[in-house]
């Protein structure tokens, strides 16, 4: 087992702000080439119109996914040691559909707003602000609301471990979840663009 | 229904002028393919760093620091600004998150510049005006920094890096934003379409 | 068979690769590492040589005064004597609860039991699962308590073995031993678990002794 690289000791912290910078430039070039610098498209997840949101997160989790399943199945990757937030159950349920509130009426989401400030939106840049806004609300509340950010902990907990099932089987379930998902995305896209008449971006 | 058609299809319309800039220059559009493109980066990073991608926590960092440097025994005593601010040993802007935000603004230039895609301009639907857009903006803008906070994590680190690596809390976070924009889309409906 | 592939649109195509991925999946295993191991016999026996895999107990002590924290250290022994006496900064897993711990692969860990022989056992089971960075406290306890506690005045010494003695009775003392001056029994065994306050015990070292940056989003 090698890899997490940074985790073994392959090369030191200054040397993984680099590495960051570029992973950055990647992700940041995937996204802006998936569109996602736009609001519109973002938006139109949630009209039926344009499903590119769904097809894309649920392409690269699948990816990604399968791709780190596999490394460590052979051994070169050490799952154990790659990162997991832990679970507040309750929190992020809420928190999720604040953001999912917050991403329908500001039209982008954290990472993709970068994307559009790059490429010269002015409302990502109005977004942006808003964003710091929020956290410093969040953190000036904190004091607050800090028990409840801490309620419903459930440790650090995969979901083949919280169900009890074999990792390998819940690989194969998100599969089948995302392929449904693409190919009812595919149809009611093809619905709509059929209702309008109109090409789908 | 049939009007609510006709207001995509207006919609639609409107926006032929910028849909034709970008029928020129894409390379790939089919996003399956930019999926998987960014799922290798996000594995990438697995295998390299032993973590995922993120956002949000770039943001928090420089809150925390900037009031930190205007109020620092307020910072201290605040658990939220003091996780983010370490322990004192190591500048906390010499952050893996912040840095990988700036690659994404660069990434994100650049990758626009190559496709001519890069122009000022507002993001909107055809039947809001620019200042509301703004004001829709910024309000969206708090809610997702709020909610993103409250559970740890955005779209990037929990539902995309999160979700990879089957994550419990990241799973329930990435069905709950879906429930969140569905839920209120007819409500923005002005906004959009 | 092959015409039907090539007829199939890139989505299809790459709908059909997932799925194929995800029944492999279903009958891979477990990534985590499962309950077979490929023991790598010939690296396990190169990292014996040079005695690379062997940390003294003058090694150790030094670390603990020095206040280093980059290690686990872990005492393979049963509860009961870990509560009756144990090294400072030290943690209890019996040997048995070893394959089931939290230590991962990428920590520095120091085992030790009474003599090395337990110390050796869990120290093969860590490696066959590709631990990187295992030791074993050369002597264990038996060691610690006749060179750390409860050191001998040399016979007969030199200049420089009476000096290195005068440092070995301070060292005793930091950890609450007595250096043996004459050569009486030893009379009580220090059985007190430290620590002295200028030794931390600090229980939330992150696992790297790294300070633990934060990796979330």
């Amino acid at each position: 087992m090698n890899a997490p690289f940074f985790k073994f000791d392959y090369f030191n912290s200054d040397v993984s702000l680099i590495i960051a910078f570029v992973i950055g430039i990647a992700f940041g070039i995937a996204l802006e080439k998936g569109g996602f610098g736009r609001a519109t498209i973002l938006a139109s997840q949630f009209y039926f119109t344009n499903m590119r949101v769904l097809k894309v997160m649920f392409t690269a989790i699948v990816t990604a996914m399968l791709g780190l399943y596999f490394l460590s199945v052979i051994g070169f990757v050490d799952l154990s040691l790659v990162y997991l937030t832990q679970t507040n159950l309750l929190p992020m349920a809420v928190g999720g559909v604040i953001a999912g509130l917050g991403f329908i009426i500001g039209g982008y989401c954290p990472g993709t707003s970068m994307v559009a400030v790059a490429t010269g939106k002015l409302d990502a840049l109005v977004f942006v602000v808003g964003m710091i806004f929020g956290i410093l609300v969040f953190g000036e509340m904190f004091p607050w609301i800090e028990e409840f950010f801490n309620s419903g902990y459930r440790g650090t907990i995969t979901i083949p471990s919280y169900f009890n099932l074999s990792y390998g089987l819940v690989v194969f379930l998100v599969v089948l979840m995302a392929i449904g998902a693409f190919a009812a995305a595919e149809w009611g896209e093809k619905k709509m663009a059929a209702k309008t008449g109109k090409e789908i971006l | 229904m049939t009007s609510l058609t006709k207001w995509i299809s207006n919609a639609f319309e409107k926006e032929e002028g910028q849909e034709h800039i970008y029928h020129e220059a894409k390379p790939f559009s089919n996003p399956y393919l930019v999926g998987i493109g960014l799922g290798l980066v996000l594995l990438s990073a697995f295998v390299i760093m032993g973590r995922g991608l993120g956002a949000s926590g770039a943001l928090s960092t420089v809150v925390a620091v900037t009031v930190n440097t205007i109020a620092p025994e307020h910072s201290a005593g605040n658990n939220f600004y003091s996780e983010y601010l370490g322990d004192g040993t190591a500048n906390p802007l010499k952050d893996w998150l912040i840095f990988q935000t700036l690659g994404v603004l660069a990434g994100g230039f650049l990758s626009g510049t190559i496709s001519h895609r890069v122009k000022k301009g507002v993001e909107k639907g055809p039947r809001i005006s620019t200042k509301m857009r703004f004001v829709y903006a910024f309000i969206g803008g708090g809610l997702l920094g709020f909610g993103a906070k409250l559970a740890r994590g955005c779209m990037s680190g929990q539902a995309l890096s999160g979700g990879a690596v089957l994550n419990l809390g990241s799973w329930v976070f990435m069905m709950m934003v879906f429930v969140g924009g569905y839920a209120a889309a007819y409500f923005m409906r002005r906004q959009w379409i | 068979m092959k015409k039907f592939f090539s007829n199939l649109s890139l989505n299809k195509k790459l709908a059909l690769i997932a799925i194929s991925l995800g029944l492999v999946a279903l009958i891979a295993g477990d990534p985590y590492g499962g309950t077979t191991i490929k023991v790598n016999e010939k690296s396990i026996a190169l990292s014996t040589v040079n005695n690379s895999d062997k940390i003294s107990v003058n090694e150790l002590a030094d670390w603990i005064i020095k206040n280093k924290s980059d290690f686990e250290l872990i005492d393979l022994r049963n509860e009961e004597k870990f509560n009756e006496y144990s090294i400072p900064n030290a943690r209890n897993i019996p040997l048995v609860q070893i394959p089931s711990s939290d230590l991962l692969r990428n920590q520095k860990i120091i085992l030790f039991s009474d003599d090395n022989l337990e110390a050796a056992q869990g120290w093969f089971i860590l490696k066959s699962k590709n631990y990187k960075g295992v030791y074993i406290l050369d002597g264990g306890l038996n060691a610690w308590k006749e060179k750390i506690l409860f050191p001998k005045a040399p016979v007969n010494a030199s200049k420089d073995q009476l000096a290195e003695f005068e440092k070995m009775k301070e060292i005793a003392k930091f950890f609450g031993g007595q250096a043996q001056t004459d050569n009486s029994i030893e009379q009580t065994k220090q059985e007190i678990k430290l620590p002295t306050p200028t030794v931390n015990k600090q229980k939330n070292v992150p696992p790297t002794g790294k300070k633990k940056k934060r990796e979330g989003c």
